[in-house]
């Protein structure tokens, strides 16, 4: 038993209570030494001499710690290697001492040429070492670090939720075929996927059939109610993205901060004259209303959008849209549905919330305000056969310019859901290969050019029929 | 042999060490530079702070009134007179305490009202008196047919004022009489209420009520007004309409304070549905003559007469 300086008495022990000098104080022990030679138990450490014992470890000066720190042990170096200033409080008058002036670098001549060079050569192995455990850890854990910390607070990839619609009609309604679920599981990947390298958060609302919601009730309003629901969970988030399930994502390496909201007030118009295929009146021109009203833009304040969608070639398109947590969205949530207006326009509103919105858009000037649309192609491409089958560069995908994501609206109408999102999913792995992937089929073109007549199968046969 | 602690290395400093003089001028640079960075930053940080406030809420010009008394106006149906003695009600009352008026012809929002009953511009009139103040706090909507019979009582003291509102709202009470399921909210504080309102025997009354400026007025008001519940044909149209939306709709429930009828909408006695106790009592803050200019038997003209005397006789023995 080595150590460095004597125990302390211990006040339970009422004496030295050191195992290894006084085994066995009178005052701890009842029982003689005679009958029990050691009466603390076999290893003949007592609880409280075991303690001041740990006590004494953790509170060891250890071997002086001045040099063992990384930054203690090269501070001087940095600090060498750091420009130097002179801010005139060492020379007044501009008078330069020629002796003080870069004293420290004349060293003498044997420093530098014998031991700096063994030391110099020390630290670069070093840092060679370290540089290497941290490419290699960059390597094996940057990715899962850069999305940990976009997922983190400071990421600010907390802000945004995906809301993911899913089993349409589902239940006993409509029994799902392979197609089905085919088109169900992939949408689901493709936002989980997305959402993980951005640290965006996805929730998949179920839009299974209720009789709460069926005709004469409040047919297709469970947006609204997943909405709020949604809200309700994620208490941090600010932005809500709905998708329809028949959407696709494109482009992973956009997130929603650099392709939208960092660039809201360059993007976004708010004057929907600019794009009016439902030949709304705006602005309102009542005179009772206020100045911000009656603006064309609103109060062009790109911080005051609260619902951000876009317009396809038959009005406001509920496909793909941004709505932000505040006192306006709850109030348009809770207005969007409304009993008296419902059963007056039930019949006319065939595509019920999304004509509800339109509806409140185009009457109530307080909507308005807080309403900014954005390019169609920004979050919401069609694929050609939506909303015209010649190629539109306002409303289709264009392969060239890269656009973020695919909805297949309408393709359940007579179109096949499942063949287009397979074609974009296929398209979207081709444009987004890596180097490496890039190399592998450049050489396999190589290969196939020289040994023609295997004939491609497999890709056929991964279509599911 | 046992140290207390290892054996110090020679205290000789090494040949390549800096001479303490040196250390001590880099410490006054690294100071320097650390001074001239905190005050760089208090810079930032002060200018920031400037232009923060600079495009924050607009200044409120001098000479706001904070309340605004809304009073639709028929000059179409009624006599001059009977609108002058009503406006000069008003009037006195607006200079008491400093209000201002806001007086709106019906005929202003024909175009709006479409072939609605005319009781409709109530709404666009609110929405106008804001558009027109857009400084002023609370608008007060008070219906043509009353008067202001005891105008020492400012809306403030008697209505607004945090603990006066706090003690005067109706928790978890039906918000429609006399069994709606709806109850006013049981939680509901005094400084999220941006509507206050009776109801008297049967429904809500838009007939007077206080409404403050800002983004719920809006929503509030343009809801309301909604071209689908305009051409409803709801038996007692706008009251009607009241009913439904704070029923349907929680985000306005939330903002309402549901306050005793003789607050601020005490009945005459020809008047019918009253609430309990909601007929006008002498020294009550309004009297509104409800139903006299759409029931045929009676006179809006002979009813205002006397109480109109009786205040007239007042403001002179003051």
């Amino acid at each position: 038993m080595s150590l460095s300086r004597s125990p302390s008495p211990h006040p339970a022990g009422a004496g030295w209570s050191s195992p290894g000098l006084t085994p066995g104080s009178g005052a701890s022990t009842p029982h003689s030494g005679f009958l029990t030679p050691n009466p603390l138990g076999a290893s003949g450490i007592s609880w409280a001499a075991a303690k001041a014992k740990s006590d004494e470890v953790r509170g060891y000066p250890s071997f002086s710690t001045r040099n063992s720190g990384f930054f203690s042990r090269s501070r001087r170096q940095l600090s060498a290697t750091l420009p130097r200033f002179r801010l005139g409080s060492g020379s007044p008058n501009g008078y330069v001492d020629k002796d003080e002036f870069g004293r420290g670098r004349q060293a003498p001549a044997g420093w530098r040429l014998g031991l700096g060079r063994t030391l110099l050569r020390r630290r670069r192995s070093r840092l060679l070492v370290v540089l290497i455990f941290c490419l290699l850890g960059y390597l094996f854990f940057g990715a899962s670090i850069i999305q940990n910390y976009r997922r983190s607070p400071l990421g600010g990839g907390r802000k945004f939720v995906i809301i993911l619609e899913s089993n349409i009609e589902g239940g006993v309604m409509e029994w799902k075929g392979a197609r089905e679920w085919a088109v169900e599981r992939n949408s689901v990947w493709n936002k989980n996927h997305y959402a993980e390298q951005w640290g965006y958060e996805v929730e998949v609302v179920n839009m299974l059939a209720k009789k709460r919601y069926s005709h004469e009730w409040r047919e297709s309003w469970e947006k609204v109610d997943l909405i709020r629901e949604t809200m309700r969970k994620h208490p941090d988030a600010e932005w809500f993205w709905w998708l329809d399930l028949n959407t696709w994502i494109m482009e992973y390496s956009y997130s929603l901060q650099e392709h939208l909201f960092n660039r809201l007030d360059e993007i976004i118009y708010r004057d929907i004259n600019a794009y009016n295929p439902l030949n709304i009146s705006h602005p309102p021109t009542d005179e009772y209303l206020d100045e911000v009203s009656r603006s064309p833009n609103g109060d062009g304040d790109a911080s005051s959008v609260h619902l951000l969608l876009s317009q396809d070639c038959g009005g406001f398109n509920l496909g793909s849209f941004f709505i932000r947590r505040s006192l306006w969205s709850d109030r348009l949530l809770d207005s969007w549905w409304d009993p008296v207006m419902y059963e007056q326009k039930h019949m006319e509103w065939e595509h019920k919330e999304q004509d509800a919105l339109e509806y409140l858009y185009a009457t109530q000037p307080w909507v308005r305000n807080q309403v900014g649309f954005l390019p169609q192609r920004y979050i919401n491409s069609f694929p050609q056969g939506a909303c015209g089958d010649e190629n539109d560069p306002t409303v289709h995908y264009q392969e060239d310019e890269r656009d973020f994501l695919v909805n297949m609206a309408g393709c359940q109408f007579g179109r096949d859901c499942w063949g287009e999102m397979y074609q974009y999913r296929e398209y979207s792995n081709l444009l987004n290969r890596t180097w490496w992937e890039r190399m592998k089929d450049k050489l396999n073109g190589v290969y196939e050019r020289f040994f023609p007549g295997e004939e491609k199968v497999e890709e056929e046969e991964q279509q599911i029929q | 042999m046992q140290f207390a602690l290892p054996p110090r290395r020679t205290p000789i400093a090494p040949p390549y060490a800096r001479s303490s003089r040196f250390s001590l001028q880099r410490r006054k640079q690294l100071k320097a530079v650390a001074i001239l960075g905190l005050a760089l930053l208090t810079v930032f940080f002060l200018l920031s702070q400037l232009f923060y406030t600079s495009t924050g809420t607009p200044a409120v010009p001098a000479g706001t009134a904070s309340v605004v008394i809304v009073t639709v106006l028929d000059r179409a149906g009624f006599s001059d007179d009977y609108i002058q003695k009503i406006v000069k009600n008003r009037e006195d009352y607006a200079k008491r305490h400093g209000y201002t008026n806001f007086f709106a012809n019906v005929s202003d929002y024909e175009t709006a009202l479409d072939d609605a009953p005319k009781s409709w511009a109530v709404v666009p009139a609110v929405r106008h008196a804001m558009a027109s103040h857009p400084y002023s706090k609370y608008f007060f909507h008070l219906d043509a047919h009353s008067l202001i019979m005891n105008p020492g009582k400012s809306l403030e003291s008697h209505v607004l004022e945090k603990s006066r509102l706090e003690s005067l709202m109706q928790k978890d009470v039906s918000i429609v009489p006399p069994d709606s399921i709806i109850k006013t909210f049981s939680h509901l504080q005094a400084e999220d209420v941006d509507l206050v309102i009776t109801n008297d025997e049967e429904d809500m009354c838009p007939g007077s009520f206080i409404l403050r400026q800002g983004d719920f007025a809006k929503y509030f008001l343009d809801f309301w007004f909604d071209p689908l519940y305009l051409s409803y044909n709801f038996a007692k149209a706008e009251t009607h309409v009241l009913d439904h939306i704070v029923q349907w709709h929680p985000t306005i429930l939330a903002r309402l304070a549901l306050v005793p009828q003789r607050i601020i909408n005490s009945y005459s006695k020809d008047s019918s549905g009253a609430a309990v106790d909601g007929v006008y009592k002498d020294g009550d803050f309004v009297i509104r003559f409800l139903g006299c200019d759409t029931d045929t038997k009676r006179s809006c003209e002979k009813e205002l007469e006397p109480y109109y005397r009786l205040w007239a006789g007042k403001l002179k023995n003051e």
